[in-house]
């Protein structure tokens, strides 16, 4: 039973916290009316990963393990790209709002639309395939006992509840803080999710040095303990991490950090100045 | 600032990007499919194979199955979150997994497995190497799938000899060790008892090693083949000093010592080497035909080991690469030429039968004390399996 909640609660996290961070900023720049296409992706993520489990399950055809990890891993790398134009379509945007450039933003704002979808649904997608069939296997197995997928399921129900304190408590923080935050916290959840994708192509082969472990903390942070499932949830942190996937998530999260923070502290642009350096040099 | 110029048209890009990218996911994930229908229970009187997983214990209901379509039903019976691997023989590349085995759920592992030596194991709490079995696929002699892509099975044969090399490699280097260790040491006794079983493990990948043209001869030079000014090293030159002939005179403990040396740091440099060869179906195919021609010239003869008389040992060992070669290619050979797979099979089976006949304990009979009529029927059914073993590879590669 704990440990069906456990596996629910950290699918459900996995899949919460940039949907729980994209909905914040879009809230806290005012821009509420472009939720509904963020819960179009997530609507269309679990119709679409429910379908293919209960395909796969019961139906004629399963898919190979490769096939399986392929997508996984796949759809985990995609999806980090995405985050990473999102955050900086942020940073960017977050820099002008006040300004009088506010509502030209805003109807730039709506060209996004399609990608906010995408980013939505990547992200409850990349895991949703996998978590439908275990939901599947328990909703087969409550035949005997009722207790494994009430388990799984008050798991994310309690994800989702999470997401929801999260997202109330991100409402009330100060707004310029916000917005870097919000940043940071996505890089670093993205930075995982890419480790992840890594070692997923790795087990399914695509990649090398699956048995190349960069450090082992496996007995200290035991994958099925609380603690360990919410560092997977929340940063998808593997207690036994490879080499590759180590060096992904440095050489992403580090260059990526910089240039984010750089574009956040960047001085306000005085565009006043411009016009007149112009016309200073011209004559 | 050009960044700040024309954010609109990078959006739409990578809106672009992103459609492109997951909409190119989607056949991959249409085109691997694999079978469902032996996960159904009804039906088929070979149902899934059962694994219960529990904290401690991981049990396979079954130790072999036919090849094909394989499905694992597995439970987790334990109180952790429980994982399954089906692994390949060497232990590390993973055929099949299924994840997040939740206390009281089973969940399907359905894989199409060509035969072979694998491993199964569960892994109670997600860490670990798991609880491990050996697990046999035999040969069904239905085709793993009625449209498996020929490529395919052929890059598995491959992966898969190329694991039976590292893994005779390793065990050559550990048996070298402690041979040399023993023989150094002047424990006559024991290097003879470790003699021709260790070098078992050389003779099986025996093409291998020949292809490099500078270790083989390190390695494995006889007296008689010796050219002039070479420098006599490698287990033949042991051989002969642990089964002298008459009026030999022995070498010295530093001799010894400095042969024992040379052994262990050419066969590590062996292994060390082996671990980037690539090899392709044509060298699997080739190298099997070598460690017959190997056995028809060296060991029928009895020239391989002409003071010990251990030839059998090497004749056991160069079948044994054979065919072991020939099996990873049989899949796609199967589709091929199914006809010369039967045949090979069958000439196989006819000289390993033969071979049994002269098994005595853990080993063989020795060479000196075969009859020249035995000597002559193992000759013939060489002869007999080289033949067809000779249109392997064209036929797998072609
Ligand atoms: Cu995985």
């Amino acid at each position: 039973m704990t440990a069906n909640f456990l596996i629910g609660l950290r699918e459900g996290l996995e899949a919460t916290l940039i949907v729980v961070l994209l909905m914040a900023y879009l809230t806290k720049s005012g821009r509420r009316a472009l939720l509904p296409r963020l819960w179009a992706g997530v609507g269309i993520a679990v119709a679409v990963s429910v379908g293919f489990g209960a395909l796969l399950t019961f139906g004629p055809r399963g898919l190979t393990f490769e096939a399986q990890e392929a997508i996984g891993g796949g759809l985990s790398i995609v999806a980090v790209g995405l985050v990473t134009w999102m955050v900086f379509w942020m940073a960017r945007t977050a820099r002008s709002l006040g300004s009088e450039l506010r509502s030209r933003v805003d109807g730039v704002a709506d060209g996004a639309a399609w990608g906010l979808v995408l980013v939505a649904a990547l992200a409850v997608g990349r895991e949703g395939l996998e978590t439908a069939l275990f939901l599947w296997a328990a909703a087969q197995a409550s035949g005997e006992s009722g207790t494994p997928l009430f388990g799984a399921l008050l798991g994310l129900a309690v994800a989702a509840g999470l997401g929801y304190l999260l997202h109330r408590g991100v409402l009330k923080v100060n707004l310029s803080l916000f917005f870097t935050w919000t940043g940071v916290a996505l890089v670093v959840i993205a930075g995982g999710v890419l480790a992840y994708g890594v070692h997923d192509l790795q087990e399914a082969g695509i990649l090398p040095g699956l048995h190349s472990l960069a450090f082992d903390v496996s007995t200290a942070v035991p994958p099925s303990s609380w603690y360990g499932t919410l560092l997977k949830g929340t940063l998808n942190f593997s207690p036994a991490t490879t080499w590759l996937e180590a060096a992904a998530w440095v050489l992403y999260a580090v260059p990526v950090m910089f240039f984010y923070l750089r574009a956040n502290f960047r001085p306000p642009l005085r565009r006043a100045e411009a016009p007149a350096t112009a016309a200073a040099v011209a004559s | 600032m050009p960044g700040l110029t024309s954010p609109k048209i990078r959006r739409t890009a990578g809106a672009r990007l992103a459609v492109v990218a997951a909409t190119a996911v989607l056949p991959l994930a249409l085109a691997s499919c694999t079978d469902n229908a032996s996960a159904n229970p009804s039906g088929t009187t070979d149902g899934p194979i059962q694994v219960t997983s529990t904290d401690a214990d991981c049990k396979v209901s079954a130790a072999e199955a036919p090849s094909g379509n394989l499905t694992f039903a597995v439970k987790n019976d334990g109180a952790e979150v429980t994982e399954f691997y089906v692994l390949a023989e060497d232990g590390l590349r993973i055929v099949a997994e299924v994840e997040n085995i939740g206390p009281g759920i089973t969940r399907n592992l359905v894989l199409t497995a060509p035969a072979g030596k694998y491993i199964t194991a569960c892994k109670p709490g997600m860490k670990g190497d798991g609880i491990r079995a050996d697990f046999t696929v035999k040969d069904s002699g239905k085709q793993a799938t009625a449209d498996a892509d020929l490529q395919k099975l052929v890059d598995t044969g491959v992966t898969q000899y190329t694991a039976y090399v590292k893994d005779q490699t390793e065990q050559l280097v550990a048996g070298t060790k402690e041979f040399a260790a023993a023989y150094a040491a002047g424990d006559a006794a024991k290097a003879k008892s470790l003699y021709a079983a260790t070098r078992m493990h050389w003779e099986r990948i025996e093409p291998v090693a020949e292809s490099f043209g500078d270790l083989d001869p390190k390695l494995d030079a006889r007296e008689a083949d010796l050219e002039p000014g070479q420098k006599w090293t490698g287990w033949h030159r042991a051989e002969k000093d642990l089964f002298p002939p008459a009026g030999y005179k022995e070498l010295t403990a530093a001799e010894r010592a400095a042969i024992s040396k040379q052994l262990v740091a050419d066969t590590e440099e062996l292994s060390t080497r082996t671990r980037t060869v690539k090899l392709s179906a044509d060298k699997l195919g080739n190298g099997a035909k070598e460690l017959l021609d190997e056995v028809a010239r060296g060991k029928v003869t009895g020239e391989e080991e002409i003071w010990s008389h251990t030839d059998l040992w090497d004749f056991q060992a160069n079948v044994d690469g054979a065919r072991i070669a020939f099996e990873n290619l049989k899949p796609a050979l199967q589709q091929k030429d199914a006809a010369l797979a039967k045949d090979l099979d069958a000439k196989f089976s006819a000289l390993q039968a033969e071979l049994k006949n002269h098994a005595k304990g853990d080993g063989f009979a020795y060479y000196n004390e075969l009859s020249k009529d035995e000597v002559q029927q193992l000759s013939a059914l060489v002869d007999a399996l080289g033949e067809p073993l000779s249109k392997l590879t064209a036929a797998v590669v072609l």
